[in-house]
């Protein structure tokens, strides 16, 4: 696959979303979503260990319900900030995406 | 009313021109709504100014140099990990230097005296448990910190030209932090710590050529016991505190002088 020649129209599709935004909303969701994200998955680990008593109990005695909320938790805080990356502040961009700095080692 | 033109805090009306999915226009009114309510941004756009206030720096960023407002870096969240190290550091000394008072490397009686303080803290002393929990998890986050700091800078390429010195001395002090670990892990002089020290002399017993000299300096000798657990004891509260907080200092010092690198 040779997508470095014609940068056009081909990776309109594959090129992930990207939302500009002024640079004080950029902070707002740079801070505010890295704070969920951590608060989900750091949570998500605490019931997770509630659910399992620590991965000490047997498979059939854990709390299945609070288990998978755990899980769930712990996506929810990845997709959270997997989502927050396609904000982004005028003037930036991901280097290696800008059509006039080829990523050919130079 | 002010005359001048209207600034990028009017979210409405710009959301509206841009072309956002529903996901999308949720996502940033919710993070709008909590930011007007919990004004943490503002707090810390007054630490970003701060920073500029008194930062000396020698060669200024490219876009300090050229006085460009896109400073946006200094957000992404993964530059945040060296203080988040430093803070873990800071912290475990504090809750290391509470434990010493009830903590003895001594290897005599059975189980040990060592392994008694350890109980007695765990068990007897008031907020022992919490201070010796807050001592590992803390120690614990600080690994990993120092790990995710070293991959976010080689990622980004801000160990290159002018910073390779700040680089090598992160290399040993990610090092020295794993020592500290280490030497931390053997303190309890449970099953886990003794068969920890036992791979510990092995592996020091396999270098070639200076692998006795090795054993000898840092266990005290080719098998477990009492010089070992005193060795470790002082090298963690001791050798390890003076030498890692010197090189903190001066790492933190580099990065204050030359300015945070900016993405390649």
């Amino acid at each position: 696959m040779d997508s470095s020649t014609d940068d056009t129209d081909a990776d309109e599709e594959t090129r992930a979303r990207e939302v500009e935004v002024p640079l004080h909303l950029y902070k707002v969701v740079t801070v505010f979503s890295t704070m969920f994200a951590v608060a989900f998955v750091v949570g998500g680990f605490i019931v997770l260990d509630t659910a399992t008593q620590r991965a000490r109990l047997d498979f059939g005695e854990m709390n299945l319900p609070l288990a998978i909320l755990g899980v769930a938790m712990i996506a929810a805080g990845a997709l959270v900030y997997a989502f927050a990356t396609r904000f982004r502040a005028e003037g930036m961009g991901k280097p290696k995406d800008g059509s006039d700095e080829p990523s050919n080692n130079g | 009313m002010s005359l001048e033109r209207k600034d990028e805090y009017d979210h409405g009306e710009w959301m509206r021109e841009k072309n956002l999915t529903p996901v999308e226009t949720t996502f940033l009114t919710v993070l709008i709504w909590m930011d007007k309510r919990f004004r943490i941004v503002d707090y810390l756009e007054i630490l970003e100014t701060l920073y500029y206030r008194v930062n000396m720096q020698m060669p200024k960023s490219h876009t300090e140099q050229y006085n460009l407002d896109n400073k946006f870096w200094y957000w992404y969240p993964l530059y945040a990990l060296g203080s988040f190290s430093t803070i873990a550091y800071v912290v475990a000394a504090l809750s290391g230097a509470l434990l010493g008072f009830y903590y003895a490397p001594a290897t005599t009686g059975d189980p040990t005296t060592a392994y008694n303080q350890l109980a007695f803290i765990m068990t007897e002393l008031n907020f022992g448990f919490m201070l010796r929990s807050i001592h590992r998890w803390s120690a614990q986050v600080m690994v990993a910190a120092v790990f995710l700091h070293m991959l976010r800078v080689y990622f980004t390429g801000a160990y290159k030209e002018p910073r390779e010195l700040n680089w090598i001395i992160g290399i040993i002090l990610i090092s020295l932090t794993m020592v500290f670990g280490y030497t931390g892990y053997l303190l309890p002089w449970d099953q886990l710590a003794f068969w920890a020290g036992q791979i510990g002399v092995e592996m020091s017993l396999s270098i070639p050529l200076a692998g006795e000299w090795v054993a000898q300096l840092l266990f005290g000798g080719f098998s477990l016991g009492q010089a070992t657990l005193q060795r470790m004891y002082i090298i963690h509260v001791f050798l390890l505190p003076f030498v890692v907080t010197t090189l903190i200092a001066v790492h933190i010092g580099i990065v204050w002088i030359q300015g945070i690198a900016e993405p390649h």
